[in-house]
């Protein structure tokens, strides 16, 4: 190093720079963020460019996509446009998912830094809280949830956190576990640092990496999540969201597959694309796959 | 004596994200039979990728014999086929690893691992293999051989499993022991132990021991003749007294006088300034170079070659421009 | 003169997970009733092979590690006996040096940043003198202020073991406890870091807890020397009593094993003093000396009563038959 740097002064890289510099070579991962701008951009920005109510009933039900050039992708059994659902209802969808991954975090980063950094009585109190969650039937208790609050975007995106955070907060303990056994974290005891500062700002960067994996894969199973739920007929009916396009049609799937389908496609395409992107970052994350 | 073991002109080269890099450049060396070659450079000279070569344990790809000759015995290992590779690996040359947890199979006992190797090697039945490693096991001095032979390796100690490893090296008698760095997880006192059963070793068997460390002090103790190698060359060869009380080349007296050992008083200790470059960014000239006191603009130019200069009666092999110019 | 550190009865237990329900819960015996005073402006080397507790020992005198009994008196106060808020403001005076650079130091964090830490902690001078003093501690250990920007891994190891240093340094402490500090670097870079660390003792006027297993090292930098057996102090003595006249079998055997370019294979030469096997387990220790299944000069009495640190010769030394070993002595 000393003979390289000795005419410049060196440039500094930080781990995240690294780590951006890996995503950029992986082709897989930057499609898949592709994809999801592009879903992300098409709910957020779609409505002005096509417009339309997509409660409103505005044709004949059951046109079959294509046969109408107005409504390309058909319409459903009440005769509601299939395009304007998609592009409406993608947004709520994707704000349930991103805010029930947000809960998750918050729930499970907290208890399970709390419990992997003090470890003793308290790790033992918070991880059999974490069992009693994480052995109740998800589905089934957020079913309770939602039905106790009445479904709305935000019961269904708490329901959902409340529900996720136990694998949330058994990954941020295991990283805590490691973590504070490194010389860094005595060092930083050792020049006086107080426990706080020391979880939050010496290991929780350090155990950043693997949860914002585990942050993004749980995007993606909260959509599907959502779309459980609305497809049981919990989701919000006053939101279009593409559970509650599939949830709705699901009676006439034998009489016309378009309306079902189409929601089913951006779910899997989001979800695709956001376990793309998962993979990617946890490559990009890794320090033993940089040198290559 | 002949020389068992011969390495001319080895040439190693490795893909990396820097383009083809070149680990090992021209490496000649030799070692007789009951002889022990002390390879000695700071990590990342190229002192391990020569034991693997030999051993035929490059990883490839990314690594690649370029040229050159491995002889053992006159027989040519370079290009030789996997199937001989193996049967010589182990009968004719094996190898100690630095680290003797991770090169035991931990759902074995170390007699079954013992008795496999031999095994490989020799038509007898498991019984008598069994039988063979517990003798082994006594003769590298592991106490209760019997119930050793019967334990995994994670409930032997470190200078223990370190005695099981040799043991399995030993057991099929082979000419050549290469010692990779071999009591660098261990304790001084069990070191000592290593190195004395090593000794002992060579002259019961009369095994040429190659052994590789970063210590000149084992050095001492242990080797008969040197080879210091930096940056994939070897730069100095010589007898182990000549090395040690005359080093020629200015990277060997850094070596020496770098550390603080015992049974020498000093106040200071002499540094070799700066770090091993990287091997993808040696330039033209001698790569010690920069770290060198006595560099000059040819040293920059010119890659040394390494010969003796002089006629002095300790003179021995040196690559330096400077030990040859008479200016060092 | 009063000393920095006085330490007595220094004792560390780890409790061990029950072997059965019902049975007593064993403890592992890591620092057994150590003392030993260390000077202002000293180097204490504390000696031993792994297991032998000297980590521990020097973690739990600075209350890194939780001390299970006894005192530690630095500068006349109880470190142990410190709330918690008055010992981290304690802190200031007492830094540390580890053996691993690589994990000593927070990937995510600039050097700049890591070096200005223990100041802000501390809060020691102004933003600007601390800045200020980042630059020039930089300096002193040896690193441009155009690196100070950079992230560790862009860092050898020999490098990252200044930054360490600086970091140590910045807060004026007068104790710096040095665990292992060469011993993960490659030799040439060793003297390197050891040659700063003398330079830095008497420039600064330094104290060292300076622990390591490398005699050699120990021998360069420090003026007193502890070596340390499963747990207790052996043998203590200042540096060239221990290094000419060793007393304790234990001190000669590691003399002994340790590599010495003055030991030629090609003068013959064949280790005098052999100990064989390894030491007993910390997890109930015996009772009496714990060296004497491995000692050429055990006797019963050996295996059944502990001997204290009294003084022989030049040293301190806990054996029951202490005194200078013929055959190291003739090899020597």
């Amino acid at each position: 190093m000393t003979g390289t740097t000795a005419q410049k002064a060196p440039e500094a890289r930080s781990p995240a720079r690294e780590a951006w510099r890996m995503y950029r070579r992986n082709l897989p991962a930057v499609a898949g963020a592709i994809i999801l701008l592009a879903i992300i951009g098409a709910t957020l920005y779609g409505t002005f460019f096509y417009g339309g109510d997509p409660f409103e009933i505005v044709w004949a039900p059951h046109e079959a996509p294509g046969a109408t050039p107005e409504f390309p992708l058909g319409t459903d059994y009440l005769g509601r446009d299939i395009v304007a659902g998609l592009l409406t209802g993608g947004g709520p969808t994707l704000a349930v998912g991103a805010a029930a991954a947000l809960i998750t975090m918050i729930i499970g980063v907290s208890l399970g830094a709390l419990a992997g950094y003090y470890g003793g009585w308290l790790d033992n109190l918070l991880m059999r809280f974490t069992e009693f969650f994480q052995v109740l039937p998800a589905l089934l208790f957020a079913m309770v949830l939602i039905t106790l609050f009445s479904p709305s975007l935000w019961t269904i995106a708490i329901a959902i956190g409340v529900v996720s955070w136990p694998q949330t907060a058994r990954l941020t303990r295991a990283e805590f576990l490691k973590i504070k056994e490194l010389e860094y974290v005595t060092a930083a005891r050792a020049i006086g640092a107080k426990n706080g500062r020391i979880i939050w700002k010496v290991i929780l960067p350090n155990a950043a990496p693997p949860l914002i994996v585990s942050a993004t894969l749980t995007i993606g199973v909260a959509i599907l999540f959502e779309a459980g739920l609305s497809f049981l007929g919990l989701g919000d009916p006053n939101q279009m969201s593409w559970g509650l396009m599939i949830g709705a049609n699901r009676e006439y799937i034998l009489d016309a597959w378009w309306p079902v389908t189409f929601p089913g496609l951006a779910i899997f395409l989001t979800v695709f694309a956001v376990s793309l992107v998962g993979d990617g970052l946890n490559d990009a994350f890794n320090p033993k796959l940089r040198e290559r | 004596m002949t020389a068992l073991l011969e390495i001319e002109d080895l040439r190693v080269t490795f893909n990396t994200r820097h383009g083809q890099v070149t680990a090992l450049d021209s490496v000649s060396l030799h070692v007789n039979e009951g002889e022990t070659l002390g390879v000695v450079g700071e990590s990342g000279c190229g002192k391990s990728i020569t034991a693997l070569s030999v051993m035929g344990l490059i990883p490839s790809p990314p690594g690649r014999i370029a040229g050159g000759e491995i002889r053992l015995d006159g027989e040519n290992l370079v290009g030789a086929s996997d199937k001989r590779l193996r049967r010589l690996r182990g009968a004719e040359a094996a190898m100690i690893f630095q680290e003797p947890m991770t090169s035991l199979n931990p759902v074995f006992t170390v007699g079954e691992q013992i008795a496999e190797a031999i095994m490989l090697h020799q038509k007898v039945s498991h019984d008598r293999a069994f039988r063979d490693a517990i003798e082994l096991l006594d003769r590298v001095g592991i106490p209760s051989p019997e119930s050793r032979a019967r334990d995994y390796p994670h409930q032997l100690s470190g200078g223990m499993r370190q005695r099981v490893m040799i043991a399995m090296a030993v057991s099929c008698r082979p000419r050549v022991l290469i010692a990779d760095e071999p009591t660098t997880a261990l304790d001084v006192t069990v070191q000592a132990q290593i190195f004395d059963l090593l000794n002992e070793i060579q002259r019961d068997f009369g095994a040429a021991i190659v052994l590789i460390t970063h210590d000149m002090g084992a050095i001492s103790e242990m080797a008969d003749r040197v080879a210091v190698m930096y940056a994939g060359r070897v730069i100095e060869e010589a007898s182990a007294d000549n090395v040690l009380d005359h080093p020629l080349h200015p990277y060997a007296r850094g070596l020496i006088d770098c550390i603080p050992a015992l049974g020498r008083e000093e106040t200071d200790l002499k540094e070799i300034p700066g770090v091993v470059p990287p091997l993808h960014l040696l330039g033209e000239g001698c790569a010690f170079a920069d770290r060198c006191a006595h560099c000059e603009p040819r040293c920059l130019r010119e890659k040394p070659r390494l010969v003796t200069h002089g006629n002095h009666p300790a003179a021995h092999p040196a690559a330096c421009h400077g030990v040859e110019e008479g200016r060092i | 003169m009063s000393p920095l550190l006085d330490v007595r009865d220094l004792t560390v237990r780890f409790p061990m997970p029950k072997p059965s329900l019902f049975a007593p819960r064993p403890h592992l015996e890591a620092v057994r009733q150590i003392s030993f005073t260390l000077e202002p402006g000293r180097a204490l080397g504390i000696v031993g092979e792994s297991g032998s507790g000297k980590t521990t020992a020097a973690m739990a005198t600075i209350r890194l590690t939780e001390a299970s009994g006894g005192e530690v008196h630095f500068d006349g106060v109880d470190l142990l006996k410190l709330s918690p808020e008055k010992m981290r403001m304690r802190r200031r005076d007492i830094q540390l040096i580890f053996q691993d650079p690589y994990s000593s130091l927070n990937p995510r964090t600039r050097v700049n940043d890591i070096v200005r830490e223990p100041m802000d902690l501390m809060e020691v001078g102004t933003p600007a003198e601390r800045r200020e003093r980042v630059v020039e501690y930089f300096r002193l250990v040896g690193l441009r202020p155009d690196q100070l920007d950079l992230f560790p891994h862009q860092f050898s190891g020999g490098q990252r073991q200044r930054i360490s240093i600086a970091r140590a340094l910045t807060t004026d402490p007068k104790l710096l406890v040095c665990d292992e500090p060469v011993s993960a670097l490659d030799v040439a870079i060793q003297a390197q870091i050891l040659n700063l660390l003398a330079r830095l003792k008497d420039e600064l006027g330094l104290s060292y807890l300076f622990i390591s297993h490398d005699l050699g090292v120990v021998r360069h930098v420090c003026d007193d020397v502890a070596v340390m057996y499963l747990g207790k102090i052996v043998e203590h003595a200042p540096r060239a009593a221990l290094f000419d006249a060793p007393q304790h079998p234990y001190t000669q055997a590691l003399i002994s094993a340790a590599p010495s370019l003055a030991r030629r294979k090609s003068k013959g030469y064949v280790r005098p003093l052999k100990v064989s096997g390894d030491p007993p387990s910390p997890i109930n220790p015996p009772p009496g000396c714990a060296f004497a299944e491995r000692c050429p000069r055990a006797q019963p009495l050996c295996r059944e009563v502990q001997p204290e640190l009294e003084p022989v010769g030049g040293s301190l030394a806990a054996c029951h038959f202490p005194g200078p070993d013929e055959a190291l002595r003739d090899a020597s």
